[in-house]
């Protein structure tokens, strides 16, 4: 069943174990073996943290690189949702070391209306920085580009699935 | 977003709805009215599902306006009703544009840049300063509407956290089409087209 991490998960406390469960923007979700997390991004990044050995994992939604002191949600800013999402799976797991791994997706730019580094950009770099100084190894990415893209992650196995619009082919990364 | 602004937002996008009619009678050389239907302001928290959610795909055609009140205005529309409304502008039988072709969005963009430029005009009502009302070409996308609604949100600045969505009705020679105007303001420091917006 998945938990919410934050107060705004989505799903109700009855929904049925397999049953994707939305991860909105700034919105950070928690699962255990049998959930499935799912989230739509353009120039946000999906940020995919899951335990292999004990099967959890979290999605979050993150929005902007930098809170710069607000953190309200958590899920919105990439220094406040790379430290939530390891904090929710850590209470999830009820103690023990942690064994996670991560993988990106998102970061589009699908509007030409910034010069220089985009949001996504920046989110992705952040998001990268961030697991990096916390010792997380990225093992899987899909950034950039222009097109939106649906992310799937299975809890049970961390594969994550990315849909694209126009595209028949289903990356897995 | 206090009342008073919705009203304001609700002003502007009328007048700029009479203007854009005027502005595509001529251009297509047939009857064609906007009409503004309601304005409502959503919290960021909520704006990316106010277009739909799921897979099902959305066109937004979007440009961005400098001026006072800066931002991005974007044209909503389904697949369906887009391409209903490329036949209209396009003088084609209902049913002829099956796919987005090159025509279809170039249609489409044409029409946001009307509507993009009246709403300019309309902001510059009764303005006396000589500020430069300098709009982006249109730029179109069809994909998720969670993608699309939040790429277009992420670019604002938090100081503003509202976004203006219209239900909007074209009718060209008594065809209607059901579409959502959306304004997403900016901070002026974010606003200037072709700035950077990196929070």
């Amino acid at each position: 069943m998945s938990r919410p991490a934050d107060g705004r998960q989505q799903a109700g406390p009855d929904a049925p174990s397999g049953a994707p469960v939305s991860i909105g923007m700034g919105e950070v979700g928690v699962g255990r073996d049998g959930d499935t997390l799912r989230t739509f991004l353009g120039s946000c990044v999906g940020l995919a943290l899951f335990d292999r050995r004990r099967k959890i994992a979290g999605l979050a939604h993150i929005v902007l690189p930098d809170s710069r002191g607000q953190g309200t949600p958590p899920g919105k800013y990439a220094d406040t949702a790379v430290r939530h999402t390891i904090d929710a799976l850590a209470a999830l797991a009820g103690g023990g070391t942690l064994h996670l791994v991560a993988k990106l997706a998102g970061g589009a730019k699908m509007f030409p209306f910034q010069t220089g580094p985009t949001v996504g950009d920046q989110n992705v770099q952040a998001v990268e920085r961030l697991l990096g100084a916390a010792g997380i190894v990225v093992v899987g990415r899909c950034c950039g580009g222009e097109h939106g893209r649906h992310m799937t992650l299975e809890v049970a196995t961390g594969i994550v699935w990315i849909d694209t619009v126009g595209s028949a082919d289903r990356i897995t990364i | 977003m206090t009342t008073s602004s919705s009203r304001g937002a609700e002003e502007v996008f009328r007048r700029a709805a009479a203007r854009a009619s005027e502005s595509l009678s001529k251009w297509l050389g047939r009857p064609t009215t906007i009409v503004i239907e309601d304005v409502a302001a959503f919290p960021l928290d909520e704006a990316a599902t106010v277009l739909g959610t799921g897979t099902e795909t959305l066109c937004v055609c979007a440009m961005q306006v400098g001026s006072h009140v800066p931002g991005i205005l974007a044209l909503a529309v389904s697949d369906e009703a887009g391409l209903a409304m490329a036949d209209l502008l396009l003088g084609r039988p209902p049913g002829a544009s099956a796919a987005w072709g090159e025509i279809e969005r170039s249609a489409t963009a044409e029409t946001t840049n009307i509507i993009g430029c009246a709403y300019l005009n309309a902001v510059a009502e009764g303005r006396d300063d000589a500020e430069p009302l300098v709009p982006s070409p249109p730029w179109f996308v069809r994909d998720y509407p969670e993608a699309v609604m939040e790429s277009l949100i992420v670019t604002q600045m938090t100081d503003d956290p509202s976004v203006f969505l219209t239900r909007t009705t074209f009718c060209i020679e008594g065809t209607a089409i059901r579409c959502s105007l959306v304004f997403v303001p900016q901070s002026v420091a974010a606003g200037r087209p072709g700035s950077g917006v990196a929070p």
